[in-house]
């Protein structure tokens, strides 16, 4: 089907049938495509590449004001990486990854496999487990701030009433728990999505393999292990990825609840890279820290459209 | 193959060996423990939510009282109409509401074109055009946020709502074209080939005959963006300086007081931000959860 030999007769050369034949049926998918190339071009390519170069010069507010931008070469790098917060904030960092992606996929997998059975009420589950994936970040995580409250919020009446702890604590104002009472919620409002992709996953899984296991009378774990992960592995991975990268990239949990306190024990290289650049007004150091993190996410990011290729070939 | 061989030799030889059933669960019993967990993980999902809206509704001296109640004791608007008395608050939703057309509108029309076009044709580039996009929808916001801090500056467009346009679109856009690709591919090719032949033009084949079947996607992807740019925070609150140009969220995280905070109102606030999401979350749940679920998974 060409374009082409489409000229239906007695068709008027009105400003749409320029692009029925010729150079114009040719130009025109481009022609659609512009517009959107172009804003993408501007919005996300030109700011991407020019935050990577800006790592590498003086960018301040003083520097920008005179026009002294010069180039300094790896100077940023060093100056990040001699800056003990950036040791703390990297292995807070690597914690709030490892945490968060090992308890979202858990957490999720788990919700996946409960909500994907055919049962009275499941519906009602399913949209109830899915409100923090729907909650805005901004709600949701003041909200938790405010259960956390160390003299009146209701997780320390709760844990207290579990005999959990004997007194009230500060989860966010404590060094040794802020940033794990921030990893709780930022647990609590992941899961649902990766619930949601493996779900999708579950319910591409033939019926019929797991009906013969069944009848070969694999118990439930070896179901599980040998029938269903296999099956299941590609959009666990993406949905590994995806955590990945969604976590490396929460800022609002950690900024709108401690901001990276107290004392950096909940720093993690995104807020430190804010704080570089929003606070201390040097972007220089600011675009050094993003550039890191924007290696280890296209790293990721390649990772991700791998796993969907081999998904399209399955 | 071997499972299947190693259960037919058991169930023959001992059809009702002790030893196998002890070792399953009970059917009933395992019936009232996947309710068990279903309402744990409910309440679990659910409490925060409530918690928002019962503290919503308590008289200020309730809030801070010690050990807080389950559930209210007396009901009481008044945080509600603490917040909507002032004028602030409107002028932060109403910023929002501008804010959401705008980008939603412009990534709708963007989207809808370039993805049609990538599903459906073939041109140079139309192989790795999507990928890009998809690459574009990965970067990590904060190595954007300090190009943008400079170029919005340098523009005189900082603290201006119609300067977090292109801002918002950098990260809305990408992932909408991808969406929209994958909506227009499931539109079976032969109903535009028919229009065609019935003498349509490209133009009238789009508009009356593509564009009402890829009506879910397009759906699905405006409620994306709305949800999305309803939500932000961390641009606007870079990117907004004064106090009357700030949006709902920026609104609410102000309201964070230095030493006292007011929680009532600060969660009323909260539940009439989340209110418009999560209706067009009720309504829409079944294109959202494909369109986003389906999208990020199948590619």
């Amino acid at each position: 089907m060409t374009a082409r030999t489409l000229n239906a007769p007695g068709l008027k050369r009105t400003w749409s049938s320029i692009f029925e034949t010729g150079l114009g049926a040719r130009i025109y998918p481009y022609l659609m495509v512009l517009p959107a190339v172009v804003i993408v071009l501007g919005v996300v390519v030109y700011p991407v590449i020019s935050g990577v170069v800006s790592s590498f010069y003086d960018v301040t507010l003083r520097t920008l004001n005179n026009g002294n931008v010069t180039f300094v070469g790896m100077r940023n790098f060093q100056r990040v990486f001699a800056d003990p917060v950036f040791v703390k904030a990297s292995v807070n960092t690597l914690i709030w990854v490892v945490l968060n992606v090992v308890a979202q996929l858990g957490l999720g997998l788990a919700l996946a496999l409960l909500l994907h059975r055919a049962m009275p009420g499941i519906g009602f589950f399913r949209s109830g487990i899915l409100v923090p994936w729907v909650v805005p970040s901004v709600v949701a995580v003041l909200t938790w701030r405010w259960m956390y409250d160390p003299s009146v919020g209701i997780v320390n009446e709760a844990l207290l009433k579990l005999g959990i702890i004997s007194d009230y604590h500060p989860w966010l104002g404590d060094t040794a728990t802020s940033l794990y009472a921030v990893t709780v919620e930022s647990i609590w409002k992941g899961t649902p999505f990766v619930m949601l992709l493996l779900l999708a996953a579950l319910q591409l899984v033939p019926r019929s393999i797991l009906e013969a296991a069944s009848m070969d009378g694999a118990s439930g774990w070896r179901k599980l292990w040998y029938v269903i992960l296999p099956q299941i592995r590609v959009s666990f991975a993406i949905a590994a990825v995806l955590t990945f990268i969604l976590t490396v990239n929460n800022f609002n949990a950690i900024w709108l609840m401690t901001e990276g306190g107290p004392l950096n024990s909940s720093e993690i290289l995104f807020t430190l890279a804010y704080k570089y650049g929003f606070q201390r007004f040097d972007l220089g150091m600011a675009s050094a820290v993003a550039t890191m993190l924007f290696v280890g996410l296209v790293i990721a990011t390649t990772l991700y459209l791998k796993l969907i290729q081999a998904r399209e070939g399955d | 193959m071997s499972l299947a061989t190693v259960s037919v030799s058991r169930a023959t030889t001992a059809p009702r060996s002790e030893a196998l059933r002890r070792t399953r669960t009970p059917k009933s019993l395992r019936k009232v423990l996947t309710y068990a967990t279903l309402w744990i993980a409910f309440v679990w999902s659910v409490f925060p939510f409530y918690w928002m809206i019962a503290t919503s509704l308590r008289a200020k001296d309730e809030i801070f009282q010690r050990p807080p109640a389950l559930v209210p004791h007396s009901v009481t608007i008044q945080n509600y109409i603490d917040l909507l008395v002032g004028a602030q608050f409107w002028q932060f939703a109403l910023n929002s509401l501008i804010l959401t057309l705008s980008v939603t509108l412009i990534s709708v029309a963007l989207s809808v074109t370039a993805g049609y076009a990538m599903a459906r044709h073939r041109f140079k580039g139309s192989v790795a055009l999507p990928l890009f996009m998809l690459y574009g929808q990965m970067f990590p916001p904060v190595l954007l946020l300090i190009p943008f801090y400079v170029q919005l500056r340098y523009l005189g467009w900082l603290d201006s709502l119609y300067g977090l346009i292109p801002v918002y679109l950098s990260y809305m856009l990408p992932l909408c074209v991808w969406l929209m690709r994958g909506f227009f591919s499931q539109v079976p090719h032969s109903l535009e080939d028919a229009a065609r032949m019935d003498g349509c033009t490209r133009w009238q084949a789009f508009w009356k005959v593509i564009l009402p079947m890829a009506q879910p996607g397009i759906v699905a992807v405006a409620t994306w963006v709305m949800i999305h740019t309803w939500n932000e925070f961390l641009y606007a609150s870079t990117f907004i300086l004064s106090e009357k140009k700030r949006t709902l969220p920026l609104g609410l995280s102000g309201l964070i007081g230095q030493y006292t905070t007011d929680w009532g109102v600060l969660m009323a606030g909260g539940v009439i931000t989340a209110a418009p999401i999560l209706l067009a979350f009720f309504f829409l749940q079944k294109h959202l959860v494909a369109g986003v679920g389906g999208g990020a998974v199948k590619g």
